[in-house]
């Protein structure tokens, strides 16, 4: 919403929003419920544009959030892989909006059925920033990643990311 | 100069604070805080920049981190 909008509407926004830096009320998806939502969708209403947008600001925020030397790497090989802290031997691949790969040495033994692991957020996020952030649960919550993971026998595109 | 980065469908939104000693400035902390918290009631996760670098973080919130991250939950499937 442009300024001028809210400046003449200000007084229909909600008490209770969080105004940010940028001077737009902030986005709490954890308050939402959105089990309803098709699948690489962020919801009605969402244009072009703000698909465009959500993207730039999510490229953005992962860089930073990996580092340069890790973003770079991604970039060049399309892929991170991160070694298992509880288990010599495996290690985890992940690519942008796919599936986490499982990938064991010889003679290593994967605690899982499958060599796929779909793991998605609670809410539609941009692909570049839930990279980011599952790239950070791996790294510093393996133990999280062994309890909520779903095994699958096949890649796919995740399905809560767009 | 502190800030949340919340990521949401947006990309994310940034929210600030400054540690001034001004009313402003508490409120302002204040507000992040309670960002912080009620995510985290709802079963997100915080990272905070230590030395240039994100790592998930447990400890309470801490006015004087150059950076927070909201991270979403996540579930299998």
């Amino acid at each position: 919403m442009p300024p001028w909008w809210r400046r003449l509407f200000g007084g229909w926004r909600h008490a209770s929003d969080i105004i940010t830096a940028d001077d737009g009320a902030v986005e709490r998806p954890w308050l939402r419920r959105w089990e309803h939502l098709p699948k690489r969708s962020a919801g009605l209403g969402f244009t072009r544009a703000d698909y465009a947008e959500a993207r730039r600001r999510a490229r953005e925020v992962a860089r930073t959030t990996l580092g340069e030397e890790l973003w770079e790497r991604l970039q060049s090989q399309g892929y991170l892989d991160l070694p298992s802290r509880r288990r010599a031997g495996l290690t985890y691949r992940l690519r942008v909006g796919r599936r986490i790969e499982v990938r064991c040495a010889p003679g290593t033994r994967s605690p899982w059925p499958y060599d796929y692991l779909c793991i998605n957020p609670a809410y539609p996020l941009p692909e570049e920033e839930f990279f980011a952030q599952l790239y950070l649960y791996v790294r510093d919550d393996e133990e999280r990643i062994l309890r909520v993971a779903a095994p699958q026998p096949w890649d796919q595109a995740l399905g809560r990311t767009f | 100069m502190g800030r949340i980065l919340v990521a949401n469908r947006r990309g994310h939104q940034v929210v600030e604070w400054t540690t001034t000693d001004t009313e402003e400035a508490r409120a302002q902390i204040a507000e992040a805080e309670r960002i912080i918290r009620e995510a985290r009631e709802h079963g997100a996760v915080v990272s905070k920049k230590v030395d240039g670098k994100h790592v998930l973080d447990r400890s309470p919130f801490d006015p004087n981190v150059e950076e927070y991250q909201i991270i979403a939950p996540i579930a299998g499937g």
